[in-house]
């Protein structure tokens, strides 16, 4: 089972402060490596709050934790803070670098059972 | 007993000059008052992950370290600055200065977000004001795509909703209306849910034309039909508005920014409307003003070997032809997606970096820095264009960014 989203990303006051601390530290981690999903998305996905999800699209895959969001119903539009995780689903071509998770990733979302992805695979991947 | 003087905090581009930081041995910087969340973060920042020399990840002598990055830079033939957000303006002087010698390409993170509106900005083609304008004059503040309560914490509180202003003495309470326009409920977009309108990712020009349309007289096609009319009687009951355009909307608007100049000029027939641009880091402003005055833009610049301005490439095509990269004031490994970032990875890249980012953590060589602003005094633009010199808040024994280039500048 999965959902299509549009993923759009935000800046966030908390994470910064986890920026500020240590791109390696735990908070870090758990701000970023984060995704909001509606509500009806996340009950059709089956997937619990703090549920482990596997993000999707033609560039990469992530896996990450999912929050149901508090607001309005949004179905099939998802809410990631902008950073290393959010980027390795971004495209850089169309539309102006580093721009695009702004306007919405599109992406799949399902269950996973995988691990959360960390820095230091992002590091790697970065490195390829 | 602690004593305070008035420093001044370079954690976002408000630049805040208020900050009462503790006297040198009369106390630490968690004592600091004034701060925001964001400025709280940023000064203990001074205490995590500082950085050393490093070339190919062994640890040198400072010198070292600046000597092989001037090595990199004299034999490349495809260089790149990149950064500079976070830097003040004596450093972006002296990098530009070293951009025009070796013949570098120079962008900046700003470019992708905030360089349409900027050009127009500094050109004169939208209206702008300063931010004491607004505090003092602005009775309708427009939150358009932008969240300050995240990203410049305290714009709210100093001057666009709650202080009372020259001519706005009964504040929020009575003479400020505060409007967000977001696909999110944002942190600020709570503080006025009557007043929040949801825009999803690209319907940003429909909500324009929304607004065009109920300020004719006409029933909009866009969105709930009530609030937007409600949106018409708010602006044209407005006599001092201004928006406040963030990612979301400048990035869904990025090809059609000549229907937001019409906007502006349609508005400015009713009442007084101004822009203030929401720009990210601290002198991201003083950056684009100071290449816009040097070149005409401000966006990406190739300096040719003589160093002129030349016509320039896209950053991607930039990087990915680069045999160097100086990256200062700035973490596009952080910041960028995974192919540009893979790019700016696959070259060699010289970090100027106080702290551990990811881009240090790939170069070939990381040079330390002071943190700008809180360990090195300067000056730096305000988001609004405002000129602000500012003394360190710390002594460090590290050099700034602007005394680092120097040094590689006559190394090379």
């Amino acid at each position: 089972m999965a959902v299509d989203v549009k993923v759009v990303t935000y800046r966030d006051i908390f994470q910064y402060g986890a920026e500020k601390m240590g791109l390696h530290s735990e908070e870090y981690l758990r701000l970023s490596a984060s995704i909001i999903l509606d509500k009806g998305d996340m009950a059709s996905l089956g997937i619990a709050e703090g549920g482990k999800v596997l993000l999707e699209n033609e560039l990469n895959r992530i896996v990450v934790n999912a929050t149901a969001s508090a607001d309005k119903p949004h179905p099939g539009l998802a809410f990631m803070i902008k950073s290393p995780w959010s980027n390795q689903l971004e495209g850089d071509e169309s539309c102006p670098a580093g721009a695009s998770g702004f306007k919405g990733i599109q992406a799949q979302v399902s269950p996973s059972s995988e691990g959360i992805t960390q820095m230091d695979e992002i590091l790697q991947r970065l490195r390829a | 007993m602690t004593e305070f003087n008035y420093k001044t905090c370079t954690g976002c581009s408000l630049i805040c000059e208020d900050i009462l930081f503790p006297d040198a041995g009369s106390g630490s910087v968690s004592q600091a008052r004034n701060l925001c969340r964001k400025g709280q973060a940023h000064y203990q920042a001074l205490f995590s992950e500082r950085t050393g020399p490093l070339v190919e990840g062994s640890e040198v002598s400072l010198d070292q370290a600046i000597e092989r990055a001037a090595e990199i830079l004299r034999n490349a033939s495809a260089p790149v600055i990149y950064g500079w957000s976070n830097c003040t303006l004596e450093a972006q002087e002296v990098g530009l200065a070293l951009a025009a010698k070796i013949g570098a390409f120079v962008d900046d993170p700003s470019s992708y977000c905030e360089g349409q509106l900027m050009e127009r900005i500094l050109s004169g083609k939208i209206p702008s004001c300063t931010l004491d304008d607004v505090r003092n004059f602005a009775d309708t503040s427009i939150f358009w795509g932008s969240d300050p309560s995240s990203t410049q914490p305290r714009h709210l509180s100093r001057f666009s909703y709650f202080p009372r202003g020259e001519k706005r003495q009964k504040s929020y309470e009575e003479e400020r209306t505060c409007i967000v326009v977001d696909v999110r409920e944002s942190p600020t977009a709570r503080l006025c849910p009557n007043t929040t309108y949801r825009v999803l990712p690209g319907e940003d020009l429909q909500f324009l034309e929304a607004i065009l349309a109920v300020l004719e007289g006409k029933i909009p096609k866009f969105g709930d039909k009530k609030k937007m009319i409600e949106l018409g009687s708010i602006i044209k009951k407005t006599e001092y508005g201004v928006i406040f355009p963030g990612p979301l909307m400048l990035v869904s608007l990025q090809d059609q920014m000549d229907r937001f100049e019409e906007l502006l000029r349609r508005l400015n027939e009713i009442t007084t409307f101004k822009v203030v641009p929401m720009t990210g880091q601290y002198n991201s402003r003083g950056y684009s003003q100071l290449l816009f005055d040097r070149t005409g833009r401000v966006k990406g610049v190739k300096f040719t070997a003589s160093g002129e301005a030349a016509e320039a490439p896209s950053l991607v095509e930039a990087v990915k032809g680069a045999d160097a990269i100086l990256v200062l004031g700035s973490d596009p490994l952080l910041d960028l997606p995974l192919g540009l970032a893979r790019s700016f990875a696959a070259a060699p890249i010289i970090a100027i970096d106080p702290r551990r980012s990811l881009t240090a953590d790939v170069a070939r060589v990381v040079i330390p820095s002071a943190i700008s602003g809180l360990e090195t005094g300067g000056t730096a633009l305000r988001t609004d264009g405002v000129r602000v010199t500012f003394e360190p808040s710390m002594k460090t024994n590290q050099l700034a960014d602007e005394q680092i280039l120097t040094r590689i500048m006559e190394a090379i």
